[in-house]
């Protein structure tokens, strides 16, 4: 498929680029570490009920740690004057949102990859649950923020403040995926007893992540236009 | 969208001042509005049998509903007009789309404040996280970014195709955000359907029920009158910028 | 009984909806005077 060759080639130049640099994944590394050690202060570690809130610790990292790199994911093309050029190249809007989706999700991905271990770490929180299922659901619900984040983002790049702008629009937007993969993430760290909730949670995510993927691939094209 | 377009092409026909007496219209609807409003409060006020357990805070019930009613009914045209606008690409599109979703906020604001003092009368308590109540303020703020995007810098139509883009995206949101909070305030027992946690305990009487029904249509009027008060606005101001550019056009010559 | 959640709840409801529109009329005014003004210029 065309669209999948050039998609792969903008994330690929997008990663390469981030590989030479650092910019922005040590950014948000950094971040995540720094969000980890506010908490610290805020529930103190050694008490017993700051357990219940480390599912929610763990999608506010992810959240804020991905908004620092959607910011940067259009604003670079801006600040290079290169974003009309990948408009007159040739090809369609939806693979320039698909690759620049993919170096999202990888970069965000790596970033959870360093910064949830961590907090566990830190936090000495003992793993009760099952860790696949812990993977899929941060899979999952990366996945619908950084596709609608994306979508957003590029949206937002019109915007001279758009660092302030996209914020506003992304948070109540992506508000079901956050309830449901907080949810979800709490049931399988601490409480296993109740998994066909957690099902019926990851469900509700994936079908936000299916739909939400959807009408960005349809809408992109009036959102990309030269 | 780097290279600076900030110029309108060309000047467009029709950029006269003159403007047209079109004021009949409006006079209608502003009657009409004034009307309705007064049979409504007569209807809630003195028609209406009092609540028995509540009493005179029941009333705050009729202005809240319909708000809620109007609110729900701008974004819903916003929604419309957003895809209109998208497929016609025609400014007047646009031009409801934008006042509607205002209309919206305003009314949004209504519920919010009025729901919180319904609630402290009837629950003593300001603010209950409850399935409508949090899905109306998230409502709110995602109407507050579509306004926002507004208000950005550029060309009419590259913010009208952005913000007709977020008004689809915004307006599908609404039954996911609803559906997920509900089934998260019912204590991790998914409901699909049925009644959720209700806030109306029983049934509800026949003299309240007309008493609704008559506020609603109140308020429906109400929103006719403001949309094209607001959209007859917009045009002017929509003209006198095409004027200011002939004049500098004008003057550049 | 609840009166005064009654007489507070409807008086802001009145103050927003009078409110958007006194703003309406002030956009109505602003614009109004551009327009004389601009008439003014072209004469």
């Amino acid at each position: 498929m065309n669209i999948f060759r050039t998609a792969l080639l903008l994330a690929q130049k997008d990663l390469y680029s981030e590989l030479k640099t650092k910019q922005i994944m040590v950014t948000q590394i950094i971040f995540a570490g720094l969000v980890i050690v506010v908490f610290s202060f805020a529930f103190d570690p050694a008490n017993n009920t700051t357990k219940a809130v480390i599912p929610g610790v763990i999608w506010v990292i992810i959240v804020f740690a991905g908004i620092l790199g959607l910011n940067r994911s259009f604003i670079s093309e801006q600040r290079n004057d290169t974003m009309q050029g990948l408009l007159v190249a040739p090809m369609e809007a939806a693979s320039i949102y698909l690759g620049k989706f993919i170096a999202n999700f990888a970069m965000m991905l790596i970033v959870e990859l360093v910064s949830i271990p961590f907090l566990f770490l830190l936090f000495d929180f003992k793993f009760y649950g099952s860790i696949p299922y812990f993977i899929l659901v941060v899979f999952l619900g990366s996945f619908g923020f950084i596709a609608i984040g994306t979508f957003l983002a590029a949206l937002a790049a019109n915007s001279k403040s758009s660092e302030m702008l996209l914020p506003l629009l992304l948070f109540p937007i992506t508000t079901p995926i956050l309830i449901g993969v907080v949810q979800a993430t709490r049931i399988i760290l601490t409480n296993m007893e109740k998994f066909s909730s957690a099902v019926a949670w990851i469900q509700l995510v994936t079908a936000y992540d299916i739909i939400f993927f959807v009408v960005c691939f349809l809408l992109i094209d009036y959102v990309l236009e030269v | 969208m780097s290279m600076n377009l900030e110029r309108e092409k060309a000047v467009l026909p029709g950029s006269q001042l003159t403007v047209k007496k079109s004021l009949d219209i409006s006079k209608i609807l502003f009657g009409a509005t004034v009307i309705s409003m007064l049979v409504a409060l007569y209807f809630i006020f003195i028609f209406a049998a009092e609540e028995v357990t509540m009493g005179a805070a029941q009333k705050i019930f009729y202005f809240h509903v319909s708000s809620a009613w109007l609110a729900f009914m701008s974004f819903f045209v916003t929604f419309v007009f957003s895809i209109l606008f998208l497929i016609k690409r025609k400014r007047i599109f646009d031009t409801y789309a934008y006042i509607s979703a205002e209309i919206g906020v305003v009314f949004t604001v209504i519920v919010l404040t009025t729901g919180p003092i319904w609630a402290k009368s009837s629950w003593n308590t300001w603010w209950v996280w409850e399935p409508r109540l949090i899905t109306t303020l998230i409502l709110f703020f995602i109407y507050i970014a579509y306004i926002m995007i507004r208000q950005m810098d550029g060309v009419w139509d590259k913010k009208a195709r952005l913000a007709a883009v977020f008004g689809i995206i915004g307006f599908a949101d609404v039954p996911i955000v609803f559906f997920a909070i509900r089934w998260w305030q019912t204590k991790f027992h998914p409901i699909v359907f049925g009644e959720g946690p209700s806030q109306k305990g029983g049934g509800i009487e026949g003299t309240m029920l007309v008493a609704l029904f008559v506020s609603l249509a109140a308020f429906t009027i109400l929103y006719s009158y403001l949309l094209h008060k607001g959209v007859s606005f917009e045009k002017m101001k929509i003209k006198v910028e095409r004027y200011k550019e002939k004049l500098r056009e004008d003057l550049e010559n | 009984m609840g009166f005064e959640f009654m007489y507070g709840a409807y008086s802001v409801a009145w103050v927003v909806i009078f409110g958007y529109m006194v703003i309406l009329g002030k956009r109505h005014t602003k614009l109004k005077k551009e327009i004389e003004f601009l008439k003014q210029l072209e004469k």
